[in-house]
Formats: C-alpha cells, sequence, structure tokens
C-alpha cells in the first residue's frame, strides 16, 4: 500500500472492494516471513519429542511418536472428526465472545464517560473478575447442566471482564477536546456524541480487549469441555485420556495452539488495517 | 433589546469560579462585560491562567458559568451551537477521519445532504490550500496542514462566530505568519465574528480591529483598545511598536503584580 490515489477518488463500494482484495493480498505476501517463527518451533519440538520417543520407547498409548500422531490427525481430519470438534468449540467461543463484546463494548463506554455510573458498576466488576472463569465450570454445570449454554456462560465470564476494562481505559484515554470539538460540532445528543466520537476514539483499545479476550476464550472453553462435554477441542482431549489415547490428545493440543495463534494473527492484521493511528 | 442591535456576542457579568479537589475555590474569571459586533476581529491577550481560554470555553457552551450570562445573536448560550464553531490549539482533528470527512464533520450534523456536504468541503480545503490532501489521513499532515484544517472546518459550518483558542501557540514561527496571513485574508473574504486567543501582542495587532487586555487571574478587563491600522499591517510600522509598547507595558505591569514583584519595590 505504497501509492494510494489522492486527486481520483474512487466511490466507496470500489475502495472497499479494492481494500478486501489487499486483505487476502497481504495476508498471503506477509504470511511466509511471519510464518518462519512458528515452523522453526514447532520443528525443535518435534525434534525433541521424537528423540524422547527413541530414547525412553514409551509406551504408545502414553506417548506415541509425532509420525503416529500425525497419522492420527490425517485420519481424524478423514472421517470428519477434527472438523465437528473444532466447529463445536468455536462456535461456542464466538458466541460468548460476541455477546461479551455485545454487552461489554456499551457498558465500557458508560462507565468510562461516566464517573457517577462507573461508581455504581466498578464494584462489582473488580469483585467478580479475580475469579477464574474455571472457578464458575462448577456452578455452570449444576445451573444449566452439561449443555452449551453452561459452556458459552464460562466462555462468556472468561472474556466478557477484558472487553469492559479495555473499554473503560480506552474512553478513559480520549483527549478531552476532542469530546468538546465534537459537542461544537454538533454532537449536541450523548448518542450521537457515542457514535461519532467516543466510539471510534476508543476503537484501538476496544479491538486490543476483543483480542485479548478472544484468547482468553479459546483457553476457558478447552478447560469447560474438559469436564463437560460431548463435543469440543476439550471434550477431544480428555475423551484421548480416558481412552488411553494419547496420540488424540496430542493431536487436540497441537490444534488448540494453531487455531490460536491464526485467530490471533487475524486480530493483529484487522487492527493494523482497521483502527487509526495517532 | 435596542442595545443589542448589531452585537454578535453579549457578555453581561459573565464569571467563573472551580473548586479545587480539597474544596478550595479558585477564581478563575472575575465578571466580565464585553460586546463584540457582528463581523468584528477581536484578539484577547493577557497573562497565562487568567481566564481568557475559560471565558472562550463557556462562550462555545462547553463550560458553564458561574455566574452572569452571555448571547449570541440575542439567545442566551446554554450549551454548544453550531453557529459558534471553535479552534482549538492542539487542532483537536478526529484522527479516524480523513482530511475530507473532518471538514465534513459539522455539515453532516447540520444536516446537509451528502453531495452537497462534500462540495462544501472541497470548496473550504481549497480556501485553506489543501485540496490535494482531502483523502489523506490527518497523522500524515504537519501541524500547520492540521490546523489549516481545523480553520476549514470552522469556516465549513458557516457559523456566525468563530472562537479560536491560540489556535497558532502550537506552530512553528514561520508557519505561524504563513496562516496568520491566511486567516486574516479568509476572514476579509468571509467577514466572521472572530473571538481570537492568543499569547501574542504582534500577532493580536496584525489581525485584530480590537484588542482586549486581560489582568493577571482572577481575570478582568483591563483595558481594550481599538486598532485603527489598515490591512496587512506593517509590524516595523511606528503606530503598529507604538501599540506593541503599549500593550506589552500593560502586561508587565500585571505579570509584576502576580508574581508579587511589586511589593520589594
Amino acid at each position: 500500500m505504497s501509492s494510494k490515489p489522492s486527486s481520483s477518488t474512487p466511490p466507496p463500494s470500489v475502495a472497499m472492494g479494492r481494500r478486501a482484495a489487499g486483505v487476502s493480498g497481504a495476508v498471503l505476501r506477509g504470511g511466509g516471513k511471519r510464518l518462519l517463527p512458528f515452523v522453526y518451533a514447532a520443528v525443535t519440538i518435534a525434534v525433541i519429542w521424537e528423540l524422547v520417543v527413541v530414547i525412553t520407547k514409551p509406551d504408545a498409548a502414553i506417548l506415541p511418536s509425532p509420525w503416529q500422531s500425525a497419522q492420527t490427525f490425517a485420519h481424524l481430519v478423514a472421517n470428519g472428526e477434527l472438523a465437528r470438534d473444532v466447529y463445536a468449540s468455536l462456535r461456542r467461543v464466538l458466541s460468548a465472545w460476541a455477546g461479551a463484546a455485545v454487552i461489554g463494548i456499551p457498558l465500557g463506554l458508560v462507565m468510562g464517560y461516566s464517573h457517577r455510573f462507573e461508581k455504581i458498576a466498578d464494584p462489582f466488576i473488580e469483585l467478580l473478575r479475580p475469579i477464574s472463569p474455571l472457578a464458575w465450570i462448577p456452578l455452570a454445570i449444576l445451573w444449566f447442566g452439561i449443555g452449551e449454554i453452561g459452556k458459552v456462560f464460562v466462555v462468556f465470564i472468561g472474556t466478557f471482564f477484558p472487553i469492559v476494562l479495555t473499554t473503560v481505559a480506552g474512553v478513559k484515554s480520549i483527549d478531552p477536546t476532542l469530546i468538546n470539538a465534537g459537542r461544537v460540532y454538533g454532537c449536541t445528543s450523548g448518542i450521537s456524541l457515542f457514535r461519532k466520537v467516543i466510539l471510534p476514539a476508543s476503537l484501538p483499545s476496544i479491538v486490543v480487549g476483543l483480542r485479548i479476550s478472544f484468547g482468553m476464550g479459546w483457553a476457558a472453553i478447552i478447560a469447560a469441555e474438559l469436564v463437560a462435554a460431548q463435543s469440543g477441542l476439550g471434550f477431544l482431549i480428555a475423551n484421548g485420556m480416558e481412552i488411553l489415547r494419547a496420540d488424540e490428545v496430542l493431536v487436540g493440543m497441537v490444534v488448540i495452539g494453531v487455531l490460536g495463534v491464526m485467530f490471533d494473527s487475524v486480530f493483529r492484521y484487522a487492527h493494523r488495517r482497521l483502527v487509526w493511528t495517532e | 433589546m435596542l442595545e443589542s442591535i448589531g452585537k454578535a456576542l453579549r457578555i453581561r457579568g459573565l464569571s467563573k469560579t472551580y473548586f479545587t479537589r480539597s474544596g478550595e475555590a479558585v477564581e478563575a474569571l472575575c465578571p466580565v462585560n464585553m460586546d463584540i459586533r457582528a463581523g468584528e476581529f477581536v484578539a484577547v491577550v493577557g497573562p497565562s491562567g487568567c481566564g481568557k481560554s475559560t471565558l472562550l470555553q463557556i462562550l462555545a457552551g462547553i463550560t458553564e458559568p458561574s455566574a452572569g450570562e452571555a448571547y449570541a445573536d440575542d439567545t442566551r448560550i446554554h450549551g454548544p451551537s453550531i453557529d459558534r464553531s471553535m479552534v482549538f490549539q492542539n487542532y483537536a482533528l478526529f484522527p479516524w477521519l480523513s482530511v475530507r470527512r473532518n471538514v465534513e464533520f459539522g455539515l453532516e450534523h447540520k444536516g446537509v445532504p451528502k453531495a452537497e456536504r462534500r462540495e462544501i468541503a472541497e470548496r473550504y480545503l481549497k480556501m485553506v490550500g489543501l485540496s490535494a490532501f482531502a483523502d489523506k489521513q490527518t497523522n500524515e499532515l504537519s501541524g500547520g496542514m492540521k490546523q489549516r484544517v481545523a480553520i476549514a472546518r470552522a469556516f465549513a459550518v458557516d457559523p456566525s462566530v468563530i472562537l479560536m483558542d491560540e489556535p497558532f501557540g502550537a506552530l512553528d514561527a514561520l508557519s505561524r505568519r504563513l496562516l496568520q496571513r491566511e486567516l486574516l485574508r479568509i476572514w476579509q473574504e468571509h467577514r466572521k465574528t472572530v473571538l481570537f486567543i492568543t499569547h501574542s501582542v504582534v500577532e493580536a495587532i496584525y489581525l485584530a480591529d480590537r484588542i482586549v487586555v486581560m489582568t493577571a487571574r482572577p481575570g478582568r478587563i483591563r483595558s481594550e483598545i481599538e486598532v485603527d491600522l489598515e490591512h496587512p499591517r506593517d509590524n516595523t510600522s511606528p503606530q503598529f511598536a507604538e501599540l506593541e509598547r503599549d500593550i506589552y507595558a500593560q502586561l508587565d505591569e500585571e505579570l509584576t503584580r502576580s508574581f508579587g514583584l511589586d511589593q520589594d519595590a
């Protein structure tokens, strides 16, 4: 994106299309360089893993070789089980995370803007925040059983607080003259001020919060599925333990890690492209 | 109200007292009375902390006065209005919007249709010589360019009053000279009522029809000086120099008083 057309501006729809094309293009181009450190780490882990297997010769049910695990991976891909589990976990995380964003961002915007409201809401946040989402799992099972709602609830708890707190911090860091400028230039109602100034001004922090919370949600869902689930990556590895299939456990773990890195890089990319910088 | 005819701004007994965290009252602005005619360019100079920015914020409607009232075109000022636009010292451009969208911001809230908004923005960007930068992000501009965008934004909403809070205070000397000339040209063309706050005596004499000198905190009006010189004003002319001497003498007195230096003498 070095040359930008400055005089002849395309209509917004064309510009959007061009931007979208640029997005996928840049991912492909920049992908190789950014992938390299991960490839290096993965190869190192595989080599050490192989060495341990060769030297200690463990039972394959306890520690299979990388090659055996890769075969299990191929098998789980082929029979669709892995796709089913990834889909189940991802659906839970996405719905909980989106719900946390829908509630947490407006809450954070108002808390950051109004001292009075912050005084009312902040003690609850501070009191509940130190309780790990994992500590909510037993209660979630008691309340909602082992169905979908309980797991979504646990992820919601894990994603809600980082979203609220980063949004509050984002609003508080807004230069007050920007808010004054918004008011002088026509944002007479609170809603238009929020929509036109406060939300876009705090967007960089909000996007960071969304990214961090997604990572936390991804960690929380695995834990929730370990305890009570019939599907999902957490179920895959818990089940693998019970039926003495360490290869399935390892495949599940690797997939969790790789997907976690992928989601995070998508967020980083979105942050760089979509968010303004001062 | 006969006395108000032709007056864009009427300020009556306006004062502001702040309260610090410990509950201590700080008087920022003593009761101030002032009239500004429509189309007049008034500069306010005064020592730091004399409440001149507070005065401007009250007129903009973003700060409430503690007592007194201010009227814009006979309507009591209560809250901001797009009819009184403002230029801020630190530009206060919206960094998530392009240059063009920054200029269009106020127009959008005035309900101007999109095509017309764009046309108006183009016109005012041309006025400040930034047509080629319409699609840039604001972080790609220098300080002087940012302030030109802010001036375009202020004029684009076609207000009756423009409030300028030390608009050139953060600029380097050369950009400052350039923008002073530009502002004067634009003002002569559009004849808006301008209230201009500055630390620079030379800037005030160069631009204003009338200069209001404030006292040290708590701010009162110390004197008002009509500047009866033809534009463009030559800052090396004897009349200019005399005005400068006079205003500096007044400000020196205020500073001496505020630092308590006169007690030694």
